[in-house]
């Protein structure tokens, strides 16, 4: 069955906001509550517990690195930046340091703060799911030459086809992926040549 | 001696909603006269009248006029939510607040409006809750074409996959068509185990009697196994729909009901016009209190405190300005609606923040997950 993309619930989700104590604060942390968030206010840094937040905002105009207890652009939940000034240098240490998966404009009103978080959650998941598919991607490139020891130890007479084709089975009837059953059989034909060497010697 | 208050309504004489809007207009009204005669007020309220006539855009010039030439800072008004939706940036730079009495889509808090009818899960959740364990959970869902309609069905679209259902058609008609045959056609093919009704005035009419005349040829669609069900629908246009309405369903936090027992007084005809009544009560309560109150002290106005209404003692929720009201699901009857089910006190939750499909539906069935 496939499933419709739909509009991700955010009751009991929560938010930190930091920024120092403003009014825009004060509107901001009312919308969150409204919306169905447990919203917690800080400043000048996030607290411990922020670690396990599904939000955080945080202030584009006065904030910085140490703010944070993550290194810059390794935040574990979707980020929104709250930006007053638009200065260019502020919203390339927000955007490009701290990868801000959204953002709201200061002063905060009534408008913007859910469409906010629902741009940020769909931005911060979407990276998080190409972050991934590229590591296993990259792992699996990594395994390249594995894969050629593996299918030229499995072709007899040079019918490299036929190699290919064996790893493959292998593979399957082992349940693994192609890289992990080249692995195997490379490891395989290193036992055997040892062994074989020592029979010789 | 009173002290006089301009207050502003702004409801449409004409158009193809007149009907809503003339319940709602009569609720503000009535609720007027009797805050004036009422001989321990300390507020004598002066209507200032727009009548944007129907047409969306006129809703927002109403405000600002309203706003710029009147000391009115509280407007009773709008009956749909395009029109609440162009008023809000009109009535944030003017500094005004929006009573709005008619049932909304949900996902909005606007600190400038009051909103007073159901939001999503004081009308559809219930509705649906009601309608799924006794006709099934497939769905065709219908709409005017605009905000209310589309925000309206897409909560039907997760509701029915959650229920386990299927939608079997989704089609919006431009307000004011009348021509419903091949929405009729339709659901006659697709067969449907239910309808959701989001047209509104005198599309919805059109298409109640169209539906009539389909379940004279085809029993499969008698109420009692296909049922129409609305959000929005109350008695204050049932004359319009004549014997077609009998039978099919609505829900929202009140129905006139001529022998309820502990009647006040005034009963009004519709929830419309209760809502609207019960704005200009709780506003004239907090004018009593604070003569000069403006939008921004209604947060703590509403705080820990009830108002006598027509829904009964109503809380207002100071962080999202929603009432909470009675879930009331009715069939129709005559002219007027036969109760099938109350809930006294549901507060408000405009973003569907506390929804729990095992609650609504009970355990779902097990499935495949891919």
């Amino acid at each position: 069955m496939s499933r419709r993309a739909r509009i991700p619930n955010l009751g009991g989700a929560t938010a930190y906001v930091l920024h120092r104590p403003h009014p825009t604060v004060q509107t901001l942390v009312r919308q969150l509550s409204a919306i169905g968030l447990q919203a917690v206010d800080c400043w000048p840094e996030l607290p411990p517990a922020a670690l396990s937040a599904d939000f955080v905002f945080f202030d584009a105009d006065l904030g910085f690195d140490e703010q944070f207890p993550w290194q810059p652009g390794e935040a574990p939940m979707p980020l929104i930046a709250l930006i007053g000034s638009e200065a260019p240098g502020r919203i390339e240490w927000a955007l490009f340091a701290h990868r801000a998966n959204s953002h709201l404009l200061k002063p905060v009103g009534a408008a913007g703060v859910y469409s906010s978080l629902l741009i940020a959650r769909q931005n911060f998941e979407e990276r998080r799911g190409l972050a991934a598919r590229i590591e296993s991607l990259q792992a699996r490139v990594a395994e390249r030459h594995v894969i050629v020891r593996a299918v030229a130890a499995l072709a007899r007479d040079s019918d490299y086809e036929r190699g290919f084709a064996q790893l493959r089975s292998l593979a399957m009837s082992w349940q693994v992926t192609v890289e992990t059953a080249a692995q195997r059989v490379v490891t395989m034909a290193q036992e055997e040549e040892e062994s074989d060497g020592r029979h010789h010697a | 001696m009173k002290r006089r208050v301009e207050i502003g309504i702004l409801y449409s004489r004409s158009g193809n909603y007149r009907l809503v809007s003339d319940a709602c207009r009569k609720g503000a009204l009535s609720a007027i006269a009797e805050v004036n005669a009422d001989p321990e007020g300390t507020v004598e309220f002066t209507p200032v009248e727009f009548d944007p006539q129907g047409n969306a855009d006129r809703y927002a010039t109403g405000c600002a006029e309203i706003l710029q030439n009147s000391g009115a800072r509280h407007i009773v008004g709008c009956v749909t939510s395009w029109s609440r939706k162009e008023a809000i940036p009109v009535l944030e730079r003017g500094g005004g607040t929006l009573w709005y009495a008619c049932p909304y889509e949900g996902f909005e808090t606007s600190d400038h409006v009051v909103y007073m009818h159901a939001c999503p899960n004081q009308q559809i959740l219930p509705l649906f809750g009601y309608v799924v364990p006794r006709f099934g959970a497939n769905g065709f869902l219908l709409g005017s074409n605009y905000i209310w309609g589309w925000e309206t069905n897409r909560v039907a679209r997760d509701l029915i996959a959650d229920a386990g259902g299927e939608v079997r058609g989704e089609r919006y008609l431009p307000l004011g068509e009348t021509d419903v045959a091949r929405l009729i056609e339709e659901i006659r093919a697709t067969r449907p185990d239910f309808i959701l009704n989001n047209l509104i005035g005198s599309s919805s009419y059109a298409f109640l009697k169209a539906y009539a005349r389909l379940a004279e040829q085809d029993d499969r669609f008698q109420p009692q196994r296909c049922p129409v069900v609305s959000c929005n629908l109350t008695e204050c246009e049932l004359e319009a729909i004549g014997e077609a309405g009998r039978g099919h369903l609505s829900v929202g936090p009140y129905f006139h009901e001529a022998d309820a027992a502990g009647a006040a007084t005034y009963r009004p005809q519709s929830s419309f016009e209760a809502a609207a009544h019960a704005s200009v009560r709780v506003l004239a309560a907090i004018l009593q209190d604070n003569p000069g109150a403006v939008w921004k002290d209604l947060p703590a106005a509403f705080a820990q405190r009830r108002f006598d209404t027509p829904f009964g003692s109503t809380v207002l929720d100071a962080q999202t300005q929603h009432a909470t009201l009675p879930v009331v699901i009715g069939e129709i009857e005559g002219g007027s609606f036969r109760v099938l089910s109350r809930q006294k006190e549901v507060a408000p939750d405009p973003y569907l923040s506390r929804y729990d499909r095992a609650e609504l539906f009970g355990k779902p069935r097990l499935r495949v997950v891919p």
